[in-house]
């Protein structure tokens, strides 16, 4: 092995840049290429659906119950919180505005994206890179399939509309959830809580709130593709793909979380 | 890629894999169905009910509040009556006489509480935010028609519904003014040439002038010589009195003397009071001879009152004389009727 001068050192750091672009274009390349492929209907056929299908059932039917209990438990405490800790402040009246913007707009699609991600994101990635390294891929392209349609987009597809799922469903027990810890079990509170929903799911506001949600389920089957396709195949490169891939997806789901709050707030 | 094991299928069977290339699903498809259908009704049950809280599928009445300014108020803020939500506010605009028109849509149901005679207060507090209620509405007064203009001056634009604003933080600028007025004051009097420094500057050399030789004299007359002119005066003023001490002095042995001649044995004063002795006795008998001439007056004013009492008893005894005179005239003329001796019937009294 060469070891590193100090001549060299601008040369490597043009080289680290040049490489790191590269894997971003990567990334934008394949997700444009997913996402168009994904639109245009003739790309589904039995054996995708069937794979889509089984990607939608491990990414979300899957885990649904115990997903749902952890959301749940989470969900009615941070709304409780927020809602003693404003009725304490004598802020009682932007209690409900404050759980259903923190819970609802934030906490849940990012709870929902992160829990994905560590969970079915890492298997995509784990998997993905497994078959590239096995040449599974160029065995379907050599069989006349394009391993792009058959094996990555409905991976894509399935994880973006599990993460969508996850999100409506979560968040629909987080807005019921609201309710409960907001006025207890009595009707006495629906027009006030009428009210306040009203006033917080704008058309800006609920666009956002599904975009977001779509973008992180896109981010969590991509970015895992992406950087398991372009390490050398090898298998000692196999935990290096996932490495990468896990720690940037962790970014794009921090920056689309980001932007998202800069959008609305700023 | 010998050493990685292509597949092991006893192992995968047994496991549920996080795989999407381990053994077929039972019902996959219905189960998938079935979330997404369960996320499909869950979105359009949200995106139906936000649309309902936003009051898309009611009946509306329009109302514009014609303000001064549109601070803290936003769309979509509710305007409540008794606390109760009854409307919010559509939009705000800038009107072309530089009005702020707040549009507020009220649903139809609680249209009712809209009259005539209602005043709308947009309300500021210091910490919170800007609040729109309706005030004073009196139930026996006609309803407001779609579309009413409330303005600040009620009546002006015939709807007779008026807008009032509260804004506690509204005082806050005047204060402001206030107390940089009264810094600036504070910053005047201050100031090394403000009348109090000077007045300051002059308490200073009084107290200097009072902590010099002639203390506080030199301090109260404006200056040293002066103090000294006050000193010799008093130092003047104190021979003055020593030389009045020895007159005083003199003054005393002549009046010792004086006492001596008048008040001494033999002296005037003895003689006096021997006169004045005298004199007393002399007054006693006057006194003495005062009482009889007392008396003699009393026996006088007895004789007095006695003579009074007969001059009433003369009166009597005259009005009685007259009438035996009237009575003996009275018979003379009857014995001159009867008997006419003499013509002459003079009568003459006494």
């Amino acid at each position: 092995m060469q070891i590193p001068t100090f001549h060299d050192a601008p040369a490597r750091l043009a080289r680290g840049l040049a490489a790191w672009a590269a894997g971003w274009w990567r990334v934008f390349h394949f997700g444009a290429t997913a996402l168009v492929m994904a639109a245009s209907p003739s790309a589904y056929d039995r054996a995708t659906s069937t794979l889509m299908a089984r990607q939608i059932y491990f990414t979300a039917l899957q885990i649904l119950p115990g997903f749902l209990l952890v959301s749940a438990l989470l969900s009615y405490t941070v709304i409780r919180i927020v809602v003693l800790g404003a009725d304490k402040y004598g802020l009682a009246q932007y209690a409900l505005n404050i759980a259903v913007r923190v819970q609802v707009l934030e906490l849940i699609p990012l709870f929902v994206a992160l829990f994905v991600a560590l969970r079915s994101g890492a298997a995509i990635n784990t998997e993905v890179v497994l078959m590239h390294i096995r040449g599974d891929l160029e065995a379907l392209q050599r069989a006349g399939a394009d391993p792009m349609r058959h094996e990555l987009v409905p991976r894509v597809v399935g994880s973006a509309v599990s993460v969508v799922a996850l999100t409506v469903i979560a968040g629909s027990m987080a807005l019921v959830l609201a309710y409960v810890a907001m006025y207890g079990f009595s009707p006495g509170g629906m027009e006030d809580y009428a009210d306040a929903i009203g006033a917080i799911f704008d058309l800006h506001v609920t666009l956002g709130l599904g975009l977001k949600a779509l973008f992180f389920g896109l981010a969590v089957a991509i970015i895992p593709i992406t950087a398991s396709l372009e390490v050398p195949r090898e298998v000692r490169f196999a935990p290096i793909a996932v490495l990468s891939g896990m720690v940037r997806l962790f970014l794009v789901l921090m920056l689309i979380e980001g932007a998202s709050l800069a959008v609305k707030y700023i | 890629m010998d050493e990685l094991p292509k597949r092991a299928p006893e192992a995968a069977e047994g496991i549920k894999a996080e795989t999407t290339t381990s053994a077929p699903i039972r019902h996959l498809q219905f189960k998938v169905a079935l979330l997404l259908a369960l996320t499909l009704v869950l979105s359009v049950a949200f995106v139906a009910y936000v649309l309902y809280a936003r009051g898309v599928f009611e009946n509306e009445q329009k109302l514009v509040l014609v303000t001064e300014s549109s601070d803290g108020v936003n769309v979509g803020m509710p305007v409540t009556f008794r606390g109760f939500s009854i409307g919010r506010v559509r939009s705000i605009e800038l009107g072309n006489d530089a009005t702020v028109r707040i549009e507020i849509a009220v649903p139809k149901k609680d249209a009712r509480w809209l009259r005539v005679s209602n005043v709308f207060i947009i309300e500021r507090t210091l910490v919170g935010s800007v609040t729109i209620r309706a005030a004073t509405v009196q139930l026996d007064n006609p309803p407001l028609p779609d579309g009413a203009v409330c303005t600040s001056q009620a009546g002006s634009s015939g709807a007779k519904c008026t807008v009032l604003r509260g804004d506690a933080t509204e005082d806050i600028p005047h204060l402001v003014t206030n107390l940089k007025d009264l810094l600036h004051n504070l910053q005047n009097m201050t100031a090394a040439d403000s009348s109090l420094g000077a007045s300051l500057a002059n308490v200073r050399t009084v107290t200097e002038r009072m902590t010099g030789r002639y203390g506080a004299l030199s301090a109260a007359l404006g200056g040293d010589e002066n103090a000294q002119k006050v000193t010799a005066s008093i130092d003047r003023a104190n021979k003055l009195l020593d030389s009045l001490g020895g007159v005083a002095a003199r003054l005393d042995q002549t009046l010792a003397k004086a006492d001596q001649r008048v008040f001494g044995k033999d002296g005037a004063m003895d003689e006096t009071q021997k006169a004045i002795q005298q004199f007393n006795a002399v007054l006693g008998d006057v006194r003495d001879s005062l009482k009889k001439a007392d008396a003699v007056l009393a026996d006088a004013q007895k004789i007095g009152a006695n003579a009074r009492a007969a001059t009433d008893d003369l009166a009597t005894l005259r009005s009685e004389v007259e009438a035996s005179l009237r009575k003996v005239s009275a018979l003379i003329n009857e014995i001159n009727r009867k008997w006419p001796f003499a013509r002459d019937t003079e009568l003459k009294l006494p």
